[in-house]
């Protein structure tokens, strides 16, 4: 028995290690992903894999700042809601297109990350940190929930326009109205560009300087590296590419509430969608993203009990795989 | 009374403690000597129960504490006076001290007991009602090694008592080491400061990179010529 | 206007209680519990099944439900904090495991008891005339509840043997341990005594306000303000913390609208943060 249980802890996949080392795991599941459309045309799987990787790219942005520079977020969701309010109101106020307000969305919530980050540069230990910026996050949502006027609280702001049609030379005009296939290609395009990103960020200097940020501050200090730089970037970064995840989705669900973009609820998510896959690492969040969303969304049968699940999923992980489930089950090549 | 047996200690996966036995009779002053880092003061650590040995076991008059946790070694008569003295800055020196007798066993004739600390060390007296954080490194030494007293040990342990005090309150420290002695309390001492220790310790152990290395009478050490060269400078 | 500042102090007793819990826990076992609303929260069911279902007067239901909160937090501990405790990651380990904690608190008191808001009866009726305004005795009883409440956990903390263990195990564990002092059981009664002390907290607020499974989420966070404002770790702070955010609140509304008195806590943090981080009362020891 021992002997099967032995082998069942020690499993891992049997991938060659060239073929996933590094980042390059990725490229095989974009690869993947990419060519879901053309094989089934069941619109709510393609929901669900939008939904992922929303969900993923998000929590790929999180795991920057928390995973990687150490700095214990818990204020995400007011990037996230931010860039969706702002990209939404922008383009039904102003009439912009959406496509000059996505990437506004991603602007003005980098600008919320440096306004947050500046307090934090002085706060050392982790529940600091996470109280500031929860507070911060509940800031914004008691305000977008109070500015009736602007936001329509929680009556809910619909009658976001889609995304306008894009005219792609050589292929044709391709129409966001009512489509969700296009929709899954912008929001795969925005994925990879952002993991592609954040890989070229956590390989460069910039990266190092981040986890030495993370295992000491002290020490990192004084090898020279300019920490109130690198803080700060890291919540500027991180806040853009949630608010520019935050402006799809606004663009996509067409409709907001503040509680559903901008409440504890969107951090618990990210938590435990890090948590599963594993903090710190490239992949984890990725993975974790992934597993839960898919998980969940099929799993509606246990409906009203999901939350119960997510509760007690936490717990079980941090008791029993704190480091998360990529470290345990690929191969040591695919993890950094 | 205390018998060390094959004592392998890790921190994580380093390995910092091989194989080492000593032992200390009743009545002793036993020291265990050894540069920075020789794994002294690991030694006293898992002595106390503040760490755990991978392989080894003590006996302290037969009965095996290496799987105790450290409250419970200590309300068996192993108390230990830190190195550092690791008293509570926000807690006066009486409440330091009363706490040292926190095991159910030393709480009777607690009154009592305190009184005796306090004449053993009268500077305390004095200063029974200051806060600990606000002492000098000498007087925290007396109420780091009172309130390990306080806890009526039979093996008292002090690790590094020396360390960053004046010569002057060292060797009043040590003249109180042989008084606990005399009153019955045996002694184990971990010391950097070779001499003095060797001057009061009955036998001794050198320990160096977490390996015995030399052990026998303190008087023998202290004539020895390689002891001499490498830790007395002589 | 002395109404509005006699019910920023019975909030600011509320507080009191909700942050003494927290900073308890923060000074000792050096974390953040995320499930603190959940303590309150449960309270707040425990007296409403014993004043409801079983029919308890509330002399009886309060301290009972006080003590079913307080055992609450003593299996959770063992549960769910005992094991992270000297494992790597302590700073990340205990937030998630409370947060976790949290969710499955909510859903279940949800399940159990379902998702309308339960009433409860004033404990006394009426009130009385003071100063010009009438004070619901319900209020009165609040603030003098934890008056005393406070009164007795910091004789207790001072002058018994189980205070004191728990001051030095807030102020160096290894010296502690080293005492002969249990640090994990140390732990359990802090955690036991947080629940009671937040079950306390819902109790007397309950006629007030109702009860539902989400009633504690608004006030974990106002809590960890409050323990900001005063200084995590520090008890005096948490009681000072308290009233000052409760009075500053009822001025809030006194000046400008009740719809903004949430926003001040916020603000408070943030400046707070700011200018002095460690609080009014830093990280004194108690």
């Amino acid at each position: 028995m021992s002997e099967v249980t032995g082998a069942v802890a020690r499993a891992r996949l049997a991938l060659p290690a060239r073929l996933v080392e590094g980042g390059r795991a990725y490229f095989w599941v974009a690869a993947a992903i990419a060519v879901v459309p053309a094989i089934s045309a069941d619109p709510y799987f393609i929901h669900i894999l939008i939904l992922s990787m929303m969900h993923a790219a998000l929590v790929s942005s999180w795991n920057l700042l928390t995973g990687y520079a150490g700095l214990f977020s818990f204020g995400h969701q007011a990037f996230f809601g931010l860039g969706a309010y702002v990209s939404a109101l922008m383009a039904m106020r102003l009439g912009l297109s959406p496509w000059l307000t996505l990437f506004a969305g991603g602007v003005v919530a980098a600008g919320a990350g440096l306004l947050i980050a500046l307090p934090c540069l002085r706060l050392r230990a982790p529940p600091y940190i996470a109280i500031a910026t929860l507070g911060f996050a509940e800031i914004c949502r008691f305000v977008a929930t109070n500015l009736v006027g602007l936001t329509r609280g929680e009556l809910g702001l619909w009658g976001i326009p889609e995304m306008t049609a894009l005219t792609v030379p050589g292929v044709g005009t391709l129409s966001f109205t009512g489509q969700r296939v296009p929709y899954f290609y912008l929001m795969l395009g925005l994925w990879v560009a952002i993991m592609a990103l954040l890989y070229r960020l956590i390989r460069s200097p910039f990266g190092l300087a981040l986890k030495s940020v993370r295992d000491s501050q002290d020490a990192a200090e004084s090898l020279g590296v300019d920490i109130t730089r690198t803080k700060v970037a890291a919540f500027v970064i991180s806040a853009f590419l949630a608010g520019l995840v935050g402006s799809f989705y606004a663009h996509y669900v067409l409709i907001l509430t503040p509680s559903a973009v901008l409440s504890v609820g969107v951090m618990v998510e990210i938590v435990a969608m890090t948590l599963v896959g594993g903090l710190g690492t490239f992949l984890g969040p990725t993975l974790g993203a992934f597993t839960l969303t898919l998980m969940l969304e099929y799993l509606r049968a246990l409906g009203e009990y999901r939350l119960l699940i997510y509760g007690a999923l936490l717990i079980v992980i941090i008791l029993f795989m704190p480091e998360g489930a990529v470290q345990r089950l690929l191969p040591r090549r695919a993890r950094f | 009374m205390l018998d060390v047996q094959r004592l392998d200690v890790f921190y994580g996966d380093v390995q910092v403690v091989w194989d080492l036995s000593f032992s200390v009779q009743d009545g002793e002053i036993v020291t265990l000597l050894g540069a920075n880092g020789a794994g002294k003061s690991t030694t006293l650590k898992t002595l106390s129960g503040l760490l755990r040995p991978r392989r080894g076991r003590i006996l302290f008059d037969g009965v095996p504490l290496e799987r105790l946790a450290a409250y419970e070694i200590v309300a068996r008569g192993v108390a230990q006076v830190p190195e550092g003295r690791r008293l509570w800055p926000g807690m006066t020196v009486v409440e330091n001290l009363l706490l040292g007798a926190y095991p159910r066993a030393a709480r009777q004739g607690v009154e009592a007991a305190l009184e005796r600390v306090l004449t053993l060390f009268p500077a305390l007296a004095e200063r029974r009602r200051q806060l600990a954080g606000t002492l000098s490194g000498g007087e925290q030494q007396m109420v780091a090694i009172g309130r390990a007293l306080m806890a009526r040990p039979r093996l008292l342990m002090l690790d590094e008592p020396s360390l960053g005090l004046a010569p002057k309150i060292v060797e009043r420290i040590f003249g109180v080491v042989q008084d606990i002695r005399r009153q019955g309390v045996t002694v184990l001492l971990v010391e950097q400061n070779a001499h003095l220790a060797l001057s009061v310790a009955d036998r001794a152990y050198l320990l160096e990179t977490g390996r015995l290395v030399l052990s026998g009478a303190g008087r023998d050490l202290l004539a020895d010529a390689e002891v001499r060269r490498a830790y007395l400078g002589i | 206007m002395i109404e509005q500042l006699f019910n920023g102090l019975v909030s600011g007793a509320v507080y009191a209680l909700m942050a003494s819990g927290l900073s308890l826990i923060w000074g000792t076992l050096k974390m953040l519990n995320f499930a603190h609303g959940e303590f309150y929260m449960l309270g707040g069911f425990g007296v409403y099944l014993g004043l409801l279902l079983a029919g308890f007067s509330p002399l009886l239901a309060v301290p009972l439900a006080m003590l079913g909160a307080g055992v609450v937090g003593i299996v959770a501990g063992r549960l769910v904090i005992h094991p992270l405790l000297d494992q790597p990651g302590w700073d990340v380990s205990p937030v998630i495991a409370t947060l976790g904690l949290s969710i499955l608190f909510q859903n279940l008191a949800l399940h159990l008891w379902g998702e309308r808001f339960k009433n409860i009866p004033y404990y006394i009726e009426g009130g009385v005339d003071l100063l010009g305004i009438r004070m619901a005795w319900q209020r009165v009883l609040i603030v003098a509840v934890t008056v005393v409440m406070i009164a007795v956990v910091v004789i207790a903390l001072r002058r018994t043997w189980w205070g004191r263990a728990l001051r030095a195990t807030a102020q160096d564990r290894d010296a502690a341990m080293l005492a002969g002092i249990n640090v994990y059981a140390v732990y359990l009664w802090t955690m036991g005594l947080a629940a009671a002390l937040a079950a306390l907290a819902a109790a007397m607020l309950a006629p007030i306000y109702s009860v539902n499974p989400w009633m504690g989420t608004a006030l974990l966070l106002k809590a960890f303000i409050v323990c900001v404002l005063g200084g995590l770790g520090s008890l005096g702070g948490a009681i000072l913390g308290g009233i000052l955010l409760g009075t500053t609140e009822s001025l809030t509304v006194i000046l400008w609208s009740s719809e903004w008195k949430d926003v001040v806590a916020f603000v408070l943090l943030i400046l707070v943060l700011w200018v002095r981080p460690a609080g009014l009362l830093g990280t004194r020891e108690w």
